[in-house]
């Protein structure tokens, strides 16, 4: 089928073998990206599968847009069972691997087994070949994209950093300089398979069914992104991205127990004095006219290319409350090279350092590391000991919640996790009943893959967008209010469709809502040639994230995992635009049974037989 | 010639459109190596410079060509006659900019034909970073956008 390569790559490393899926069979029921991708991984993993063993499978799945004209389409999914959740670990990357992907003749890839030492992969067309990586173990990221591109940019490449090869819980997957798939602790399942890196290029192109019309749709789409109010306000995120979050009241310090940290004007202003300065060009993934990111060259620091996400760069400030810039820019780098997930791994750094303030952790744990808030050398120090698994970095590696559960009863009262046990995108959830609920019910994790741009979100700083957009979903107004429990559910269920099409569609979600489903669901028609119906995809979608609940189901899932760490709920907001703010346990259950409704789930969670009929999922047993 | 694509690096963002959409416009397919601009790419200083015929008015391509295959139209310059080419490749070796390119599929030279007088990498580019310029006005362009600075500073300067 045209937009497709139909073909998915499957390399066992354990014994060297490879083959083609055919991809055909699952683009009805599941599109493609991360919707196959789920698929894939129910049908070829076993219950109970160890997340770090050979049986389980690694799987990156461009979506049928991917590569293709249409804008903003350079996303692959990543999906596995995630070592640090134990459930499902979905991540999705931008950048211009998928599409090079795509380009070289396939629509995704599929490892399974574990290789007998370091390898990598490198594929050039049908040229596929195991090769060894013992020249780049231990090397950071950076070093193993530029020695595997061999001067040519065009060459893409997925690895792990050194976090990664010591199977640390908190890395994640690099795609070339940049993209991350940065959760789910995706960089160590690589890791234990000896799997260093995947090089690709291609040359051989993508069909498509009607080129003229996909080129009319994708020039539409185009002029909609750029009527955006994100399009005009990311040139400047770079800079201005903390009082972005400060302005939706987003904001929270520390270990989530400081809302007006008395440092953070200043440091704001040493943030946006320094991006300023630093030689800065802005930058997009594949085809995107977004530029959501920016060449940074930090003056004596070092430079590379810097993501405008609220979680990423931001984070490090946030969590440790670091004022020296420099020091930060350091840390953000030293994370992208070692292979860490940057926010997860701040959010554990600075439990840490609660904890050491608290005395809960002594000075000999900490190796006697100054770690205390606001130290930029001890926050850099962490972050070697985790990538290492040195000393303090062994017991921190693995996150937050599986070093409380190390530490004893007053570590575990301190510790903010969302399900499974993965650490929270970086914001304030108290007071946003809906992206609570979103981090309770979701597939992995927390909301980023879920209910990213939520209307809650910017409710504070564009009111009348954000009752707009709800009142156009859930049909009031009042749903868009961050504090309000009802609709939530009805707001969340269409949310996750959305995101779960566009990470299956294999486009950045960030585009996805204001470009609006007709187009995107024209784009998938004349790219591929297959009829469709909004109507039709977000069925797929319900499909999909019921798939997902099947997995996590089979792999021990049950209702009492659907929550978010008890303290979002027992400790109030005690400062802030949102002091008194916390969860209301009844009303949040009361959400969850409402979700779980709206879904066709039972009160525990679980998908009912005539729910898996509709869906048509009847034959996959929970 | 009358017009030529120029290349405003500074304000590229390297998302690859121009790519595509060439691609598509001459192939009917998707395929950046089967495109007449290519975006290259020096990610550790941060510079995406695209690269296309920049029609030369004295062009080494056709000069060199064996079978005169590459010919210059007086409006559109360069462009290549598939009726005599033999696909010999000189003309890639000659190019000083690396500006033409092979297509892998086919194994055709293909250069930028300016879409007939209406570039469709232009219109694409989010960001304005290639313009199709008039040539006689091409080095007035150039001179203001450079002395912009130096008129600022005269302005305030109350010279």
């Amino acid at each position: 089928m045209n937009g497709y390569t139909n073909k998915i790559l499957f390399v066992n490393l354990s014994d060297n073998s490879a083959g083609i899926i055919p991809t055909e069979k699952y683009i009805e029921q599941f599109v493609g990206g991360r919707g196959i991708a789920v698929k894939l991984l129910y049908e070829l993993t076993p219950k109970n599968v160890d997340p770090l063993g050979p049986k389980n499978a690694l799987i990156i799945m461009t979506g049928p847009l991917t590569g293709t004209i249409v804008p903003s389409s350079g996303r692959v999914d990543v999906i596995s069972k995630s070592p640090q959740t134990n459930l499902l670990g979905g991540s999705n990357a931008g950048g211009f691997f998928g599409p090079e992907l795509k380009y070289a003749g396939y629509d995704g890839i599929v490892i399974t087994g574990r290789a007998s030492s370091k390898v990598y992969i490198d594929i050039y067309n049908d040229d596929v070949e195991v090769k060894s990586a013992e020249n780049l173990s231990g090397k950071g990221v950076f070093d193993t994209v530029k020695a595997l591109r061999k001067n040519d940019e065009d060459t893409q490449v997925a690895c792990i950093g050194p976090a990664g090869e010591k199977l640390v819980n908190l890395s994640g997957i690099a795609f070339s300089m940049r993209n991350y798939a940065a959760r789910c602790g995706l960089g160590a399942v690589m890791g234990s398979k000896n799997l260093k890196a995947i090089a690709v290029r291609g040359t051989k192109g993508l069909d498509v069914a009607v080129p003229d019309q996909l080129k009319q749709i994708a020039d539409e789409m185009r002029e909609r992104i750029k009527d955006t109010p994100s399009y005009k306000e990311f040139p400047e995120w770079h800079h201005k991205l903390f009082r972005v979050l400060e302005a939706d009241a987003k904001t929270f310090f520390g270990n989530y127990d400081n809302v007006l940290w008395d440092g953070r004007f200043e440091a704001y202003e040493n943030a946006e004095k320094f991006v300023k300065g630093a030689e800065l060009k802005l930058q997009s993934c594949f085809g995107c006219p977004l530029r959501c990111w920016a060449y940074i060259n930090m003056k004596n620091v070092g430079k590379a290319s810097a993501v405008a996400c609220q979680g990423t760069l931001t984070s490090i400030v946030n969590f440790a409350k670091i004022k020296d810039f420099n020091k930060v820019w350091e840390a953000y780098l030293l994370c992208q090279d070692m292979g860490l997930d940057t926010g997860g791994t701040s959010a554990t750094i600075a439990y840490a350092m609660d904890l050491y303030s608290k005395g809960i952790l002594s000075k000999t744990q900490v190796n006697a590391i100054n770690l205390t808030f606001g130290d930029g050398n001890a926050f850099v120090s962490l972050v070697k000991k985790i990538a290492g698994k040195e000393g303090i970095g062994e017991l921190l590696a693995d996150g937050v919640k599986k070093a409380s559960e190390k530490l004893g009863e007053a570590a575990k009262k301190l510790a903010v996790y969302a399900k499974g046990g993965q650490e929270l995108w970086l914001m304030e959830i108290r007071p946003f009943k809906g992206v609570a609920l979103s981090c309770a019910v979701t597939d992995s994790g927390s909301h980023n893959r879920a209910a990213y741009g939520l209307c809650e979100f910017y409710y504070r700083s564009m009111k009348t967008q954000a009752e707009t957009v709800a009142k156009n979903i859930v049909g009031t107004e009042e749903a868009a209010q961050p504090t309000r429990y009802e609709y939530k559910p009805k707001l969340v269920a269409i949310y996750e469709d959305m995101h779960t099409l566009a990470d299956s569609l294999g486009v950045c979600s960030i585009p996805f809502m204001p470009v609006g489903l007709d187009l995107w669901t024209k784009a998938y028609t004349a790219s591929t040639g297959r009829e469709t119906s909004p109507k039709d995809l977000m069925y797929v979608a319900e499909r999909i994230r019921t798939l997902e609940r099947l997995f996590n189901i089979r792999e021990g899932l049950t209702r009492q995992d659907d929550t978010i760490a008890e303290r979002m709920f027992s400790e109030p907001l005690k400062e802030g635009p949102w002091k008194g703010e916390a969860l209301d346990k009844v009303m949040f259950e009361k959400m969850i049974d409402e979700y779980y409704a709206l879904r066709g789930w039972d009160l525990t969670g679980k998908p009912k037989p005539e729910t898996l009929k509709r869906l048509g999922l009847e034959d996959t047993c929970a | 010639m009358d017009k030529i694509v120029v290349v405003n690096y500074d304000k590229c963002i390297g998302c690859r459109t121009c790519e595509t959409v060439c691609s598509l416009v001459h192939e009917k397919r998707i395929n950046p190596s089967e495109s007449r601009i290519n975006v290259v790419k020096y990610e550790e200083i941060g510079a995406n410079i695209p690269v296309l015929c920049q029609k030369c008015e004295d062009p080494a391509c056709a000069a060199v060509c064996p079978m005169d295959a590459i010919k210059v139209d007086e409006s559109l310059g360069t462009y290549i006659d598939y009726t005599r080419c033999v696909g010999c490749k000189m003309c890639i070796l000659v190019c000083p900019i690396g500006g033409i390119g092979l297509n892998p599929a086919n194994k055709k030279v293909i250069i930028c034909d300016l879409c007939k007088g209406d570039p469709q990498c232009v219109k694409s580019c989010p960001e304005q970073a290639l313009e199709y310029v008039d040539v006689s006005k091409l080095s007035i362009k150039k001179r203001r956008e450079g002395l912009e600075k130096l008129a600022k500073f005269l302005e305030v300067a109350k010279i």
